[in-house]
């Protein structure tokens, strides 16, 4: 394919032209978060009644499921979207720079809609502001739930940062070419804006990324995110430590995914191949092939810790588990996926873009299910087990369903915004001149 | 007082344990011994100081003891102590000893302006700060710190000698017949909707007998409450005077998180809106703002405005507090079981030491259920407690003296075996306030169908006349408007 870096004029283009697909794309996300508005509407009307949640206990239901699930899943694509973002800047890792910024809008895009998810999930959402900031400064030394406000706002923070102090020089430079209706934002954006401040910004960013590389295995989805649940002393199907290693590979497969659908989207809107080069994707699937691996890897791990000699509530909850039919679903679609990463990794005639791009979409829909399934089967089957009704059931209610819709829709419209105020790629990747020929490279990820 | 005899004649110290006072161990305890040795001042003064400081915030003493302690000994050493005598501790401060304060006076210690011997002080002191911070990391969650705004509240009670009273029931499962009366009784009292059995009571089977087991399953009103540790509004909370766990309707989210944490299936989320209106239920004309205003008292004091207002109105929605956390949740918030604060605030027409499944059970003449406050010797469950295993006792002792004669003992109790005690899953740490006598469920039992079913208690069985299942999630299912057609099967036995 062609390897000729791209120009200026090729990540401005979105911001000048819309096409008429741009349109339908707008008008299909706008329609679909429009419907899901007004159902979570009858939702805040009516009560957590409209879902499929019910009390455990005599009760015999779930009281977490798919907005939970959903929840981590999102989380998860914005904790691995910024890693990304941040590897490639620390570590020079250069084919992948055109995506750097993706990654980064991905990792916002993604974080709000997992903050929406929190709202959707509160029986009394009004009250979330009023509730949680008077008792703080008591419930973070106790609540698990408090830390997670902590880092989810902390991870907001950070990568907004870093995406302002970027944008700053790509908008600075191309100024004359954006268009003046944008003006203001462009003067915010560049608010105080000299080239001596390159360099310092450079370095500033660097920080961000490493503080960035080393609090999300340490704290963010390697810490908080999995401690919500392996902490709580009632159900053992959260138990372990492993949760921490198996939330962040998660994390980092679902963001994976998450860039090659988008740049492929991308590439295919704005005929973008000489920026995301066949090259890129082939490096980006074989990432997603050692971090499906390692998803795999700890699910093993979990799997033989359970049903081997563990205490009766643990086995029952993994045998629960692995006999599940959405679970074998889930895993058997990774096995399939990391079969054909493998393949194109041995063979690269086996490699197509659509067929990596199926590859990450099916491989959110497998990390997608792990989470819901986690969530929900881990309170079917706590240590107390006396309840006739425990295992309860639950399956997500239609209005449940809606909101992956909705927010997938809301997340969609974000990028089209985005795509109408700045270049989503960076004008450092055009300008450097880098070679793209590292096949020798493909091979060492994918083993 | 010589530092010399407090080590010849203290019997045992109770943090003494094994060789080190300290919870981080004996190397650690040598290591700060050191440091203090390498002062010109007493290290063992020093250390018996340290050592006190962590009595003094487990709140075993208070901190004029703490003061008068030292104060010779102090001022022997340092030539002065201008520390505060407990003449000049604020009376307010005494009910919540925090680390801050203590760490504040002894940093406050002036020592005459010298230089040299107040670095030396610091030494001292930065051993004995060392204790105290661990000290008040182990007892933080007693109460919360000074400043905290009123809607904060703990998640443990307070120390023993801090709070009036830790309530509790003692369960005498082998009085218990399973026909639901207390399910009934908790109903009528908290109006709570169809399905939320904020008292439920199981009946089992064990693999090896056909008897009919129960087990009677209130709130365990754990003193270490996993569910109130996890709150991340502090809603649900513990009442550091009587050790009631509590959530707050009006703080409340909803997130669902206390249900998750509990390990024994008490909560129960108000889904959708609840059956019974807060009109029924409320009988104080008044905004629960409106009653927080009003002017409250402490603890047991009768005299204040809002006792007086709550009192007259017989109120079962509001506590001592004025915080609303008494009857069924509103929508969107969770419930379970309360052990009717508004009862033992006293100021409904029930007396206070009562609760609705106890008067219940009562009334259908089983008593099995014995609230209390279990603190107290002479509570009506330490009383019952003591007297049933008294009865086990003599029993035994009969035993032990016949050996060989003919057996001829007349007892309803079996005389081979002992009566248990046990707590519900007491080894997760959660230290419930339920003592159960009689048999614990084993892992292979299983629930069966109760004697009495739930249903027996909808309709007309009850005060609401709602509907009364035993498992929720079918009701629920049907959504906002309920299950169809559903009227017309109301009604008692």
């Amino acid at each position: 394919m062609a390897t000729s870096p791209g120009e200026p004029e090729d990540i401005i283009r979105p911001i000048l032209n819309t096409s008429k697909k741009y349109y339908i794309a707008f008008g299909v996300a706008a329609a679909i978060a429009l419907l899901w508005s007004a159902v979570y509407g009858w939702q805040l009307e009516e009560g957590l009644i409209v879902t499929n949640l019910a009390d455990w206990g005599s009760g015999g239901g779930s009281p977490w499921g798919l907005y939970i699930g959903a929840f981590i899943w999102w989380v998860g694509i914005a904790h691995g979207g910024i890693i990304l973002s941040a590897a490639v800047r620390l570590f020079g890792m250069e084919r992948y720079q055109p995506v750097a910024r993706m990654a980064e809008l991905l990792t916002l895009g993604a974080l709000s809609m997992a903050g929406l998810y929190i709202l959707v999930h509160m029986g009394r959402p009004d009250r979330l502001v009023l509730s949680v900031v008077p008792a703080y400064p008591w419930t973070v030394r106790t609540s698990p739930l408090a830390w997670d406000v902590t880092v989810i706002t902390l991870y907001f923070v950070m990568t907004a940062t870093y995406l302002g102090l970027t944008i700053r020089y790509d908008v600075y430079h191309l100024r004359d070419r954006l268009p003046n209706y944008l003006g203001p934002f462009y003067s915010l954006v560049t608010l105080g804006y000299s080239e001596i401040e390159e360099e310092v910004i450079e370095r500033m960013v660097w920080w961000l990324a490493l503080g960035i590389i080393v609090l999300a295995p340490l704290l963010l989805h390697g810490g908080v995110i999995p401690w919500l649940f392996s902490l709580v002393p009632s159900m053992p199907g959260w138990d372990g430590a492993v949760q921490g290693p198996q939330f962040l590979t998660i994390a980092l497969t679902s963001a994976i995914a998450g860039v090659i659908i988008l740049s492929y989207i991308c590439r295919w809107a704005y005929d973008w191949e000489h920026i995301f080069s066949d090259a890129m994707f082939r490096g980006l699937t074989n990432w997603l092939g050692l971090f499906g691996l390692l998803f795999l890897w700890l699910q093993l791990q979990q799997v033989i810790n359970g049903v081997y000699a563990e205490p009766i509530a643990g086995e029952t909850a993994m045998v629960a588990r692995i006999t599940q039919p959405y679970y074998i679903f889930a895993i058997g679609t990774v096995i399939v996926i990391l079969a054909y990463i493998f393949a194109q990794a041995v063979d690269q005639r086996q490699f197509s873009l659509a067929r990596s791009v199926v590859a990450s979409v099916l491989m959110l829909v497998a990390t997608l299910t792990e989470k819901v399934l986690f969530v929900f089967e881990g309170l079917l089957y706590p240590h107390f087990s006396l309840y006739e009704a425990v295992p309860g059931h639950y399956f997500p209610s239609l209005v449940e369903f809606s909101s992956l819709a909705g927010t997938v829709a809301l997340c969609t419209i974000f990028f089209l915004v985005i795509l109408k105020l700045f270049p989503v790629v960076e004008l450092h990747a055009v300008e450097d001149h880098h070679d793209d020929h590292e096949p020798a490279h493909d091979e060492e990820v994918s083993s | 007082m010589s530092t010399e005899d407090t080590q010849n004649d203290e019997p045992k110290h109770p943090y003494e344990t094994e060789d080190s006072f300290h919870p981080l161990g004996e190397e650690w305890e040598d290591r700060m011994r050191e440091e203090l040795e390498d002062t010109e001042y007493d290290a063992d003064l020093g250390m018996e100081m340290a050592r006190d400081a962590q009595r003094l915030v487990a709140g075993e003493i208070s901190e004029e003891e703490f003061y008068a302690e030292y104060h010779d000994d102090v001022a022997e050493e340092f030539e002065a102590d201008d520390r505060p005598l407990f003449d000049d501790v604020n009376p307010a401060n005494h009910e919540e000893i925090e680390d801050g304060s203590v760490l504040d006076s002894l940093a406050e210690m002036d020592l005459q302006g010298e230089e040299t011997s107040r670095r030396e002080m610091m030494k001292k002191m930065g051993a004995g700060a060392a204790f105290l911070g661990y000290g008040a990391y182990a007892t933080y969650d007693f109460q919360p710190a000074d400043g905290a705004p009123d809607n904060v509240s703990g998640i443990r009670p307070a120390p023993k000698d801090e709070r009036e009273h830790r309530w509790g029931m003692v369960i005498d499962l082998q009085r218990c017949d399973g026909c639901l009366a207390c399910v009934a009784g908790c109903i009528n009292e908290n109006g709570t909707s169809t399905g939320a059995n904020w008292m439920y009571v199981f009946t089992y089977e064990d693999e090896d007998s056909e008897q009919e087991n129960f087990l009677v399953r209130p709130c365990q009103h754990c003193s270490n409450a996993p569910c109130a540790k996890v709150c991340p509004v502090r809603a649900r909370h513990t009442r550091g005077k009587d050790g009631l766990v509590l959530t707050d309707y009006e703080t409340c989210i909803g997130c669902r998180y206390c249900q998750v944490a509990c390990p024994y299936g008490v909560n129960y989320f108000q889904w959708g809106e609840p059956d019974v209106e807060v009109s029924r239920l409320e009988h104080l004309d008044m905004r629960p703002e409106e009653v927080r205003q009003l002017e409250g008292g402490d603890y047991d004091d009768r005299d204040s405005e809002r006792y007086q207002a709550l009192s007259d109105a017989n109120d079962h929605v509001y506590d001592y507090r004025g915080r609303w956390t008494d009857s069924r949740p509103p929508q969107g918030t969770m419930g379970k079981c309360t052990m009717c604060p508004s009862r033992q605030d006293g100021h409904t027409d029930n007396p206070k030491g009562t609760v609705a499944c106890m008067d219940a059970c009562d009334a259908q003449g089983m008593s099995a259920i014995h609230f209390g406050d279990l603190d107290d010797p002479e509570s009506r469950a330490n009383r019952y407690l003591e007297r049933r295993t008294e009865v086990e006792d003599t029993v035994l002792e009969k035993w032990e003296g016949v050996e060989d004669e003919d057996l001829d003992i007349e007892t309803t109790a079996s005389p081979t075996s002992e009566i248990s005690t046990f707590r519900l899953l007491e080894d997760l740490g959660t230290q419930p306030n339920i003592v159960y006598l009689g048999n614990e469920p084993g892992p292979e039992t299983e629930q069966t169908e109760p004697p009495t079913p739930y249903e027996v208690y909808s309709g007309s069985g009850n005060k609401w006349g709602v509907e009364v299942v035993d498992e929720r999630k079918e009701h629920l299912d049907y959504g906002p408007s309920g299950p169809p057609e559903q009227e017309g099967e109301e009604g008692g036995e």
